[in-house]
């Protein structure tokens, strides 16, 4: 193979004449990061109200609840990224959709939207799995010492169930940092899409995913150290501790 | 104080309770025994709403446990109840376990909780204990955290899920001496339990269950020295022999 390597083009000026390569690179990053986290509360908030109507008493919610999950899920993220983008605008009132195709940084919004809706199904279903892996009797001594069912959800199921799936969590949070790299199909300049287009004018494709690897990895376990110690603070003594089993009682 | 009145409750097909219709008195206790599935556990959970039933009805002070328009919260906050297996909370400290329920459902502000937390934490003996979490005690501590944590609330009666059924033996007096004192203080009980030994020593009544009726409702000298029904006296040799 002939290949020149250049591992000094990340500090030549990339084409919009101003900016290095690196540069270009690192404003991807910021695309990435604002993507992943905006769409991160998203499927924290939507994954918590869902995930908590699967296992509602009312069996309307917990059934919408339920649609929603198979639907998010059971549709490729790249099918709904494009629903999102190219098909919604088209099938509101044409003034809405006139507006959305006009917003600016409109692929940003349906990233985030998208992103963040998706994951909110799997936050829902794994949010599920930790309330039902409580012993029924929790939420009996709950509402047996006179806190309403939401009252219960909040002080008694939720704090040991978040805890019970932080590690998932954590799974998810990487997710949604990778599955961003989507978003360059729909116009975002975010990391993978900044690397693809220094390997276009530069024609140094090595160095330009090596750089958006690196970058992608150092994000990453970032995140992976951060959730544990959150994991660590918020361990349950006797319950739940990293590294050892629970405690039979 | 709790009136049962002729309560019916069916899982799908399967009916559970069968007509079951006894009462609790103010002041007094109440033991419930009988065979497992014979819904004794059943019973005692519909007083506080926390299983539906079908037929009958339920009043504890006079509020109808079975009214839709009743407000189960508000009621379910004056009647304590203790569980086979605890079902403290493991996230919070002892002290934070006995407060929780003040503060949210009575208003109890937090000093006020604290000093009844404490007062309550003296009696059952775990007065050093209220910083630890639930995780960190035995069976027998758990136990008694989580009858202090429902008299925290105050209550007017208390009932007993086999609150004595998941503990390792050395560990049942412990529990039981919090639940005598408790009766000679007066206090309303409905225990399901088998341990004949504590209803010999205060129950006033010991109701027998088996296969979803009240089989047995007889004041407690009556019940020990001849239960009436054949299969009382079955089940009370087959645990009194040991």
């Amino acid at each position: 193979m002939k290949y020149n390597w250049n591992w000094g083009i990340f500090f030549e000026i990339s084409p919009d004449g101003v900016h290095t390569y690196l540069g270009s690179l690192m404003f991807g990053m910021v695309w990435t990061l604002a993507t992943a986290l905006s769409a991160w509360i998203i499927a924290l908030a939507v994954g918590s109200v869902i995930g908590v109507l699967r296992t509602a008493p009312n069996p309307w919610l917990a059934r919408f609840a339920n649609g929603y999950v198979e639907l998010f899920r059971n549709i490729p993220l790249l099918v709904q990224m494009f629903l999102w983008y190219f098909v919604l605008p088209e099938v509101v009132p044409s003034s809405i959709g006139t507006w959305l195709k006009q917003l600016p940084n409109a692929s940003f919004y349906t990233t985030v939207f998208c992103l963040g809706l998706y994951t909110a199904a799997r936050v829902a279903e794994q949010l599920r799995a930790g309330i039902l892996s409580l012993r029924s009797g929790q939420r009996m001594a709950g509402l047996a010492m006179g806190l309403t069912l939401p009252q219960t959800y909040r002080y008694v199921l939720l704090p040991m169930a978040y805890r019970i799936i932080l590690p998932p969590l954590t799974s998810e949070f990487l997710n949604i940092i990778k599955n961003s790299a989507v978003a360059l199909t729909i116009g975002l300049m975010e990391l993978t899409a900044a690397a693809r287009s220094m390997q276009e004018f530069s024609f140094q494709v090595f160095e330009a995913f090596t750089g958006a690897t690196i970058i992608y990895i150092v994000i990453n376990i970032i995140v992976v150290n951060g959730m544990r110690i959150l994991e660590k603070r918020l361990s349950v003594p006797g319950y739940i501790s990293l590294g050892k089993p629970a405690a039979a009682h | 104080m709790i009136e049962i009145d002729n309560v019916s409750k069916w899982y799908l097909d399967f009916q559970v309770l069968k007509g079951c219709s006894t009462n609790v008195a103010k002041g007094e206790v109440v033991i419930v025994c009988g065979p497992s599935g014979s819904g004794k556990s059943t019973l005692i959970k519909c007083v506080n709403g926390l299983e539906p039933f079908q037929k009958g009805n339920i009043t504890v002070d006079g509020i109808s446990v079975g009214d839709v328009k009743t407000n189960l919260p508000k009621l379910r906050a004056r009647v304590g109840m203790v569980f086979q297996h605890f079902e403290l909370f493991p996230h919070m400290s002892v002290l934070q376990n006995l407060t929780i329920g003040q503060i949210k459902v009575l208003g109890r502000d937090e000093e006020e909780s604290r000093v009844r937390a404490f007062k309550l934490l003296d009696r059952v003996g775990l007065h050093e204990f209220a910083d630890k979490f639930p995780g960190n005690l035995s069976g027998g501590q758990q136990q008694r955290v989580a009858i202090a944590r429902a008299l925290a609330m105050d209550p007017i009666a208390m009932l007993f899920d086999e609150p004595t059924s998941a503990l390792d033996p050395e560990m049942i007096n412990e529990v039981l001496d919090v639940m005598v004192a408790l009766a000679k203080d007066g206090m309303t009980m409905m225990v399901v339990t088998h341990e004949m030994g504590f209803a010999r020593s205060v129950a006033n009544r010991v109701i027998f269950m088996d296969r979803g009726e009240i089989v047995e409702d007889a004041k407690k000298d009556d019940f020990f020295g001849k239960p009436r029904s054949e299969r009382a006296q079955l089940f009370l040799s087959k645990i009194l022999h040991h």
